[in-house]
């Protein structure tokens, strides 16, 4: 069985909770990608490509929830797990707020194309949406966007940054992700794997 | 553009060609739709457009479109190989067939088995096929239809937890939780076990987990997939149309394409020498039905 795991802030949560469902996760040497141990093997990718790995034929990812609505991949989501935990928010400078429903013109930034033009869409409200791959919040800050959408975990972040969370657009966690073939072809090892991870979840992990 | 548009052309063409034929053997005629339709509703997928204050769609859904010209009933079997659009620019092509009128129990036997024989007819055997039903999960949601929509978005994603976080009695849970997991070769709903037994197949299973999320859909839908693919190879499944039952399915053609392993090219009687003795003679092998290639 095949498994492609996030690079970056979900990757410990994902070893540790494949672990204890009895999955022995070799965590990748150096600049090691791929590692295998028996039947299994883990490719380690960006976090934002895991759902387009499980939807070409990976069986399984652990991915956030944001990235497979933002790519709107065709995959079973079975399971959520307890790790990962954070928001997707809309957030502006302090001195600059407005309520959403003003905010037709705005200039967005974000990681989030996808879900901010549906958040939008959504409310009637028409944006420019600027695509940024990182550091999203200093976009208002040198005057390239008026307000971001993106990850809030602690808020720390936008307050050094002088943002306020103007709305919550979605909460965020880490999900399990299976091929939709995978899933009819590995049947009972699948479910086997879900039932297991969902007995470490109701366990406490 | 596309990186090789000639020789990814070259390659759909062979497919089509013996797609056509296993059509046409099982008595379906091909379907020419227009590229263009005036908008309406009922039309899915393709691209909206407006010229001269009016909407239009661009390439629609071929069994929507074909619904939507359908103005009385005719019994009709059809087949069509076009692009859809998916709402923007990006296209798919697809090869499908539509059987309108005919009976029950037939209609949906004998989809299945032009699926199978078409796939066959290509040289691709491993696949599988499974057969669903949406009046089977009708029948477990009554008395709970105002969850319907939470409980189909969690079966589309295979997703059991946000089911089991409703408020519904929880026999309804445990009725639920037995469809979304079986699979296999006999089940409770005769119709279904009917189906299965007259297509006699090994490849074929009852999987009340395969959803397909189609307004037209009344009850069978099926999946064809491949251990070699990641992704459905095509699918379909029953509806109904001015008081007649239908049954169509779809496939990709660029699945079919990566799991095609045939030749592309039959053998060719070759030909040279001087320029109108050359083609004096290819002419007659054409005549016979032998492929030909003249050479300078």
């Amino acid at each position: 069985m095949r498994f492609v795991l996030p690079k970056g802030r979900l990757l410990t949560g994902s070893v540790e909770i494949l672990q204890k469902a009895g999955i022995e996760v070799r965590p990748p040497q150096g600049r090691e990608l791929i590692t295998k141990n028996g039947e299994y093997s883990f490719l380690l990718a960006k976090s934002f490509d895991v759902p387009v790995y499980v939807e070409h034929g990976i069986d399984i990812g652990i991915a956030g929830n944001d990235i497979v609505e933002e790519r709107e991949s065709d995959v079973f989501v079975p399971l959520e797990l307890p790790f990962g935990k954070c928001r997707l928010s809309l957030a502006i400078p302090k001195e600059k707020s407005v309520k959403v429903e003003e905010m037709d013109g705005f200039r967005i930034a974000t990681k989030y194309t996808n879900l901010t033009r549906k958040f939008f869409d959504k409310r009637g409200i028409e944006v420019e949406i600027i695509k940024l791959h990182g550091s999203i919040e200093l976009a208002p800050k040198i005057g390239i966007a008026d307000a971001i959408v993106d990850i809030v975990e602690t808020g720390n972040t936008l307050l050094a940054n002088d943002l306020i969370e103007l709305e919550k657009i979605m909460d965020i966690s880490a999900v399990l992700i299976v091929n939709r073939i995978s899933q009819k072809t590995r049947f009972e090892e699948i479910n086997d794997l879900i039932l297991k991870l969902k007995g470490v979840v109701e366990d406490g992990f | 553009m596309k990186k090789d548009l000639f020789s990814e052309s070259v390659r759909l063409a062979y497919i089509v060609k013996d797609l056509r034929r296993t059509f046409e053997l099982w008595g379906y005629k091909e379907i020419f739709l227009p590229s263009v339709e005036e908008y309406s509703p009922n039309l899915r997928k393709g691209t909206k457009f407006a010229y001269n204050n009016k909407f239009y769609m661009f390439k629609p859904d071929p069994t929507s479109q074909i619904l939507a010209n359908l103005k009385e009933k005719r019994e009709l079997k059809l087949y069509y190989i076009l692009e859809v659009l998916n709402g923007a620019t990006k296209g798919e092509w697809q090869a499908g067939i539509e059987f309108i009128g005919g009976n029950d129990l037939m209609l949906q036997v004998e989809g299945i088995l032009v699926a199978i024989t078409a796939l066959e007819n290509l040289g691709i055997n491993e696949f599988y096929i499974d057969v669903g039903s949406l009046e089977v999960w009708k029948k477990v949601l009554k008395g709970i239809e105002e969850y319907k929509p939470q409980i189909i978005t969690a079966l589309s994603r295979r997703n059991f937890e946000e089911i089991e976080s409703l408020p519904i009695p929880s026999a309804k849970k445990e009725e639920l939780w037995k469809l979304f997991n079986f699979r296999g070769k006999k089940c409770e709903y005769q119709k279904l076990n009917k189906i299965i037994e007259a297509i006699n197949d090994k490849r074929v299973f009852v999987d009340f987990g395969t959803m397909r999320i189609l307004p037209y859909y009344s009850d069978i839908i099926f999946e064809v997939y491949s251990p070699k693919f990641g992704k459905p190879i095509g699918g379909g499944g029953e509806y109904e149309i001015k008081g007649m039952k239908a049954f169509g399915f779809a496939f990709n053609l660029k699945a079919i394409l990566k799991l095609y392993e045939g030749d592309l090219e039959k053998t060719r009687k070759i030909i040279s020498g001087d320029l109108k003795e050359a083609y004096n003679k290819a002419k007659q092998f054409v005549r016979l039905g032998i492929p030909v290639k003249v050479r300078k």
